[in-house]
């Protein structure tokens, strides 16, 4: 697999810019970033590809749809609980 | 608890959407459209997304959205639950962060959520682990993306397990 993520200071490499215009970019949230700690950040490479070469998503509209007499799949579905765990363990 | 009015709720998805895509995933149907969509059964709005972060064209890693909203008065929703979670079929792991059947666990941990981790998807050596709570979708897939970003296998054993 190519690059999955770029380093503050590599990006300041390839926009041959100080740290601190990289840290400002981010900052402003025109790079994507991801904060790994406090003093780490992240850039997704694809993220940072597509925001060099102008391609940024489209927002997308959004409205709720009715859906009655349906019922959504379960978060957690087919996980065991904590009670049945216990008292399979009986 | 999280709570939203329906206006943020709308505007969060969206902000959800674009943020994955700005991070450089592909957002799988039928949230790929312009249009997209809060599912609304009775007094609940549920989201779920599935995201594909890049990863070689002949394996797929998967990170899942969903959340349900529960209504709770004239324009108020709280979030009731959650399931973020990463799927690395490249690796072979899984991590996930859960809100769900918040009564039981608090009952039995005294905590509101979980989290799941599987060196080999499938196969986890404790079934539930204390976490960090979510403060959202954004905030787990952030994390999530994290995690995907290390290309390494999760390390479990540094994690407290729960049903012990």
């Amino acid at each position: 697999m190519d690059r999955v993520y770029y380093t503050p200071k590599e990006i300041a490499e390839l926009l041959r810019i100080s740290d601190d215009a990289v840290l400002d970019l981010i900052r402003r949230d025109e790079i994507p970033a991801l904060r790994v700690s406090s003093r780490i950040i992240r850039i997704p490479a694809a993220g940072f590809d597509a925001w060099r070469e102008g391609r940024g998503p489209v927002r997308r509209r959004v409205r709720i749809a009715a859906l009655p007499g349906d019922k959504p799949a379960k978060i957690g579905e087919g996980e065991e609980l904590p009670d049945r765990a216990l008292s399979l363990r009986r | 608890m999280i709570e939203a009015t329906t206006d943020e709720l709308l505007g969060y998805l969206a902000d959800v959407i674009e943020r994955a895509e700005r991070y450089g995933a592909v957002v799988q149907p039928p949230n790929d459209a312009p249009e997209v969509e809060w599912r609304r059964y009775g007094n609940q709005l549920v989201m779920e997304l599935e995201i594909r972060p890049p990863a070689n064209r002949r394996t797929l890693v998967e990170i899942g959205l969903a959340e349900r909203w529960r209504s709770i008065g004239l324009d108020r929703w709280e979030l009731a639950e959650y399931g973020y979670e990463l799927r690395d079929f490249e690796l072979d792991d899984r991590r996930a962060f859960h809100q769900h059947d918040v009564a039981e666990f608090v009952r039995r941990f005294g905590v509101s959520t979980h989290e799941h981790c599987e060196p080999v998807m499938g196969h986890a050596t404790c079934r539930h682990y204390a976490g960090v709570p979510c403060e959202g979708a954004l905030d787990g897939l952030e994390r999530l993306y994290v995690l995907w970003t290390a290309r390494t296998k999760p390390d479990c054993s540094r994690m407290r397990c729960l049903d012990r």
